[in-house]
Formats: C-alpha cells, sequence, structure tokens
C-alpha cells in the first residue's frame, strides 16, 4: 500500500497513483498529496492502475479531494480502475461527481 | 620448398636435381607426365618443371591435370623447352603453363624465375589460407546470426491483433533492427507500445531490444505506468549497455476508454497528433534523456497527458525517418514528414516510408526506419476464460482480540487466504469491500462507539479519523469474530462479522445523499452482497456473497 504523485511537465496535472489498498489508512498521506495543488494545476487525475481494493472510506476521501478543491480544479479524473472498482464507483454514482475514464 | 623435375632423359634430369640441390630445394625427379601426375597425388610439389616431349604423356596433356591437382593454390609449371616458335609458346600458355626455361639451362635464370614463382606460390597459398579462415568465420556467423535471429523473432513477436490500433512499419538498415516496436494490453484494457531506437544499427544495437522487451511485457501485463516502465528500463540499458550505447524511446499508454494518452518520451524525434486531414493538431517533445544513460536517482518520470478523440491519430517516428537524405545531401525532415502526414486522408505507415523512399530516390538506406501511428480507440472487450472453482467446501473463524484490532489489518490477510481457493481472487475486490466495511463498522461503531455524524462537520472527515485513531490506543478489552463459510454448491461465500460491543443503530441507508459521509459503507454492502441482515441488537451482521 502506497501513495506517489506526479505532476506532468508543463504542471497542469497532477496525478496521484495508489498501489495496493485505498482505504482510510492512507487519509494522511492522501490530503498532502493535493495540498499544495497550485494555481496552474488544471486537472488532477486519481490513476487506481495498481489499485486492488478500496472500501467506503476511500470513497470518502474522493469526494473529501473534490470539496476541497472546487475552486481550484474543474476535473478531477479517476482512470484506469479494474472492472470491480469501477463498479463500486458506479453503484455509488460517483460518475456523477467525477471524470470516470 | 619441393621442385618436381619431368623429363624423360636421365641426363636432364640429373643435371637438374644437382643445380637445384646446392640451392637448397627439394627435388623430385619423374620421367613421364603420369608418372608426375602419380607423384603428385603422394607428396607436396612447390614447383613443376616440365618437359614438352616425353613417351607416355606428354607435357601439353600433363599441364592442365597437374593444374587441375593443384587445386585453388597457384602451382607453377616452368616449361623445359627447345622450341622456340611462337606456335609453341603460345601452346605451352594455353594448356596452363606459366613460364620457360631454355636447354641448355642457365643456373642463374633458372634459380631466379623458381625464386619468382615460389614467392608468388607463397602468396597465393597465404591467400588461400586466409581465405578459408574468412569462410569459415562468415559460415558462423551465418549460423549464429540465423539463431540470434530466430530468437528475436520469438521474443519481439508481434502479433497481429494489434492492428485495428496501430499501424506500423519498421525497416532495418541491415538484418537485424537497433530499432524495436513492442505493443501489449493490460489488464485494465489500455493499449501500450514502445517505439525504441538503440544508438547505431545492426546486431550491435539490436540486443538491447531482448531484455527490454522481457521487461516492457512483464509490466504491462502489471498494468504499470509508463514512467515506471521507463524507470525500469532504463535502469536494466543502463548495468547491460556500453556507457556509449543507449536507446532513444517512446512509451505510449492509451487508456481503455481511447480518451487519453499518456507517454514518457526519451530522446525521440517529436510526436504528432494528428486528425483525419493529417494536420497536426498536437506535438509531443521528447523532455528526457534516451534511456541507459542516468542513474535510477537521476531519472525523471515526467509524464506528458493528453486527451483524444476517436478519430485522431498518434505518429510516432525514429530520427532515420527525419534524418534520410537525397543524393544532395538533404534531409527528409520534420517539415516533409509532416506534409506527407497531410498528403492523404488517413495515410498508413507504408505510404509514408514510401514518401521516405522516392525522397532518398532510393539510394541505399543509411539507418533503420520505423513508425509508428497509434489510432485512439477504445478498448474492446477481450473474452474471458470461465473462472474454475473449487469444489470441496469449507468454513472457517477467526478471533480478533483488543490487541489484533490495534496492530493489525486483519481484512487483506483474510482476503489474502480467500484467494488462495480456486476461483476466488477474481472476486477478491470485492470481498475486500464487503468484510472492509463490516470490519470498519464493527471497529468503529461496535467497539469504539464512534459517532459517524462527525463526518459531517467542516473538517469532520478528517478528524474522525483521528478520533479513531485516538480510542484505538485506549482499546483494551474487545473481541471481533468472523466467519467464513465457502459453499460451492450454491456458488456462495457467507460472511458472519460479530463484535463484542452493544450494538449500533441502523442508520437509513436509502438516502441516496452523496453529501452524507457515511452511509455509503452500507450502500455498497446491500448492493455487492446478494443477501444482508443485522441482528436485532446490531452487532452481527450476515452477508452472503454470490461468486457467479
Amino acid at each position: 500500500m502506497s501513495l506517489s504523485k506526479n505532476s506532468s511537465a508543463d504542471g497542469k496535472i497532477l496525478t496521484i497513483q495508489i498501489r495496493g489498498k485505498f482505504d482510510f489508512n492512507l487519509v494522511q498521506s492522501f490530503r498532502q498529496a493535493y495540498a499544495d495543488v497550485g494555481e496552474q494545476t488544471e486537472k488532477v487525475v486519481v490513476d487506481l492502475r495498481e489499485t486492488d481494493y478500496m472500501d467506503s472510506s476511500a470513497l470518502g476521501m474522493l469526494l473529501n479531494m473534490k470539496k476541497t478543491l472546487a475552486d481550484s480544479i474543474d476535473t478531477i479524473q479517476i482512470t484506469n480502475c479494474r472492472p470491480q472498482l469501477k463498479k463500486i464507483l458506479q453503484i455509488s454514482r460517483f460518475d456523477k461527481k467525477f471524470d470516470i475514464d | 620448398m619441393r621442385v618436381l623435375v619431368v623429363d624423360d632423359q636421365p641426363l636432364n634430369c640429373i643435371l637438374l636435381k644437382t643445380m637445384l640441390e646446392q640451392q637448397e630445394y627439394d627435388v623430385v625427379v619423374a620421367n613421364d607426365g603420369a608418372q608426375a601426375i602419380e607423384l603428385m597425388k603422394q607428396c607436396k610439389v612447390d614447383v613443376v618443371l616440365l618437359d614438352v616431349l616425353m613417351p607416355v604423356m606428354n607435357g601439353f596433356e600433363a599441364a592442365p591435370k597437374i593444374k587441375e591437382l593443384a587445386g585453388d593454390v597457384y602451382l607453377p609449371v616452368i616449361f623445359i623447352t627447345t622450341l622456340e616458335d611462337h606456335e609453341s609458346f603460345e601452346k605451352c600458355l594455353a594448356v596452363g603453363g606459366d613460364d620457360f626455361i631454355h636447354k641448355p639451362f642457365d643456373r642463374v635464370i633458372l634459380s631466379a624465375k623458381i625464386r619468382a614463382h615460389a614467392r608468388t606460390r607463397r602468396l597465393s597459398q597465404e591467400a588461400n589460407q586466409q581465405k578459408k579462415q574468412l569462410e569459415y568465420h562468415y559460415n558462423q556467423i551465418e549460423r549464429e546470426h540465423e539463431i540470434v535471429e530466430h530468437i528475436f523473432s520469438n521474443a519481439l513477436d508481434q502479433s497481429s491483433k494489434f492492428h485495428k490500433y496501430c499501424d506500423y512499419h519498421l525497416s532495418p538498415a541491415s538484418m537485424f533492427n537497433g530499432d524495436m516496436f513492442l505493443m501489449a494490453k493490460s489488464p485494465m484494457g489500455g493499449f501500450y507500445c514502445l517505439l525504441g531506437d538503440f544508438t547505431g544499427h545492426g546486431l550491435a544495437a539490436a540486443v538491447g531490444a531482448l531484455p527490454a522487451s522481457r521487461i516492457f511485457y512483464a509490466m504491462v501485463s502489471k498494468g504499470m505506468a509508463v514512467n515506471d516502465i521507463a524507470f525500469e528500463l532504463n535502469g536494466v540499458l543502463n548495468t547491460l549497455l556500453p556507457s556509449n550505447m543507449f536507446c532513444a524511446a517512446a512509451i505510449v499508454e492509451l487508456s481503455e476508454s481511447g480518451k487519453s494518452v499518456s507517454a514518457w518520451l526519451g530522446g525521440m524525434p517529436d510526436l504528432y497528433l494528428i486528425d483525419e486531414q493529417g494536420d497536426v493538431v498536437q506535438t509531443l517533445e521528447s523532455q528526457h534523456m534516451a534511456l541507459g544513460i542516468l542513474s535510477d536517482d537521476e531519472f525523471e518520470r515526467t509524464t506528458i497527458h493528453l486527451e483524444v478523440k476517436a478519430n485522431q491519430r498518434l505518429v510516432m517516428a525514429t530520427d532515420g525517418i527525419i534524418e534520410t537524405e537525397n543524393k544532395q545531401g538533404e534531409m527528409f525532415g520534420e517539415s516533409r514528414l509532416k506534409e506527407a502526414l497531410r498528403s492523404r486522408h488517413n495515410i498508413s505507415t507504408e505510404q509514408v516510408i514510401q514518401l521516405v523512399h522516392s525522397f532518398s530516390e532510393h539510394s541505399a538506406q543509411q539507418d533503420d526506419l520505423s513508425i509508428a501511428i497509434i489510432n485512439c480507440l477504445a478498448s474492446e472487450k477481450a473474452q474471458q476464460a470461465p473462472i474454475v472453482y473449487s469444489k470441496i467446501p469449507f468454513e472457517f473463524g477467526v478471533q480478533i482480540d483488543a490487541q489484533c484490532i490495534v496492530s493489525t489489518d486483519p481484512i487483506l490477510e483474510l482476503v489474502d487466504v480467500l484467494s488462495k481457493i480456486e476461483g476466488v481472487s477474481e472476486h477478491r475486490s470485492n470481498i475486500f469491500l464487503l468484510l472492509s466495511e463490516a470490519y470498519n463498522n464493527a471497529v468503529d461503531h461496535g467497539v469504539l462507539g464512534l459517532d459517524s455524524d462527525i463526518k459531517n462537520r467542516e473538517d469532520g472527515f478528517i478528524e474522525y479519523y483521528q478520533l479513531r485513531e485516538k480510542a484505538l490506543t485506549q482499546l483494551e478489552n474487545a473481541l471481533i469474530s468472523i466467519h467464513v463459510k465457502y459453499v460451492p454448491k450454491d456458488s456462495l461465500l457467507e460472511f458472519i462479522i460479530s463484535d463484542s460491543g452493544s450494538g449500533f443503530r441502523i442508520k437509513d441507508s436509502k438516502d441516496d445523499n452523496l453529501q452524507l459521509e457515511y452511509g455509503r459503507g452500507l450502500r455498497l454492502l446491500q448492493e455487492m452482497s446478494c443477501d444482508i441482515q443485522f441482528n436485532v441488537q446490531g452487532n452481527e451482521v450476515k452477508i452472503v456473497y454470490s461468486l457467479q
């Protein structure tokens, strides 16, 4: 379980990547990952390609991020979900609030 | 150095033998052509002195046979003659003679001629030796190349299953390609490709492709990000390749939806995103050094992300294309490449290569030419093989006490144990979700008595987890038990999770309000399971999950 972040070359896209398990154990580091989102950041991508597990606490963390960044970021994209995780996001109607790729 | 004297007159033979032996030559004598040929089959001869008129087989007849026996190496045949007319000289030359010596013999001339011819023979022997060595090495290399080619074609096998996503053309300047193009799909449906260009061309440039391809395929099968793949490749190539060799590379991932592209580009010419007309919509420049140069801690992972549309295509080519020169020494260049892309609706890589060839007026190719065009398409669902499930029913239970609640992560371990049952592993994300929700309910509300309402306050989300952490440190007596039952005949998994708490009230789960920070877990439980029941007290939940 770990988290890494990465800014695109032009600084417009911040990518947060989560490995293994996405749950409340990441509460602090997830919040820190987007804490310093600057003015030039236009988009945040949460890349779940290496995420095997998530639960409702992860959903809470995503919504919390959405709320915090509401003024500065237009799109938060959740990408590369495995089918079972995608279903969790769909059941929770996250497709209405996030751009799920 | 051995001289063969062929003469039917004993006196001549003795005379020549004596003269030559004085000059340290080894001399053998034959009295006619047939004898000479017999002798040559028995021992090695370096120079032949051949009389013309002899019984049994004369010199004219013997000369071509002697030459034939000598094979590839020059064997000087010097005619001993009294004849002076041009016609005879010409005949001597026509049958293979190399020179003449007249009777009576002049010692100085004879010795000079033999020395000169012997020297030519020595050179011829050396040349022949070298030729044999060359042939040997050539054959050896041919054989090695065949083996290596076989390995390469297997390792870099590009099955045609990706032709929808990608059109590519590789034309190596020699037998082995210093450029490589790899394609693969990740478990999430993303399409990956890598276009690499090793320093130089030919076999030396191609060797790096073997380890690189293994790493690429392995990492794509795990669905890793392009910059992680680049990092891994860089490390391996840095270790393996000599310091003057490296690999420019474009590693590109097209997401499952076909709507976004991420790319790590190192040392490659610009990539172009083009529309149907071939007009460049966006230019992607390499931001990094080629692979195999920087150490792990110097390596830069920055990735380019871009949004793409269904009719757009991404063009990548190695520098062989833009650096192709025409006879005037002019390069094909970027603007000609862009022009080429515009020259036809949905141009193919084959057509681009043809334009490059006609620009170079079909002169010999200087470098490997590679170009790939990716179609930005959504991924097609892969047909999944039916899952095979274990037929053995079983059940087990775990008791998690306060100490374990505080210090362990029992759900992940339980999911790992359950994943060992054949077939169940396919459901591990769902099983994790069910167990995690139920267990965390038991911990948070059952054992710790936390109130979800906290989450709805300003900054309550973080506060909630801080409170939780604090409460855990004070936890002394608690027990959570999890009972698991696998029922293969009904394809079911049953979980009973109970806690030592006094029970908690189940909040109305029909509330769809996304703004509420709680209740999502319960709704997920209801959606993902086929049955869920709480006991009256509210400290036990039974969840049934269908594996179908």
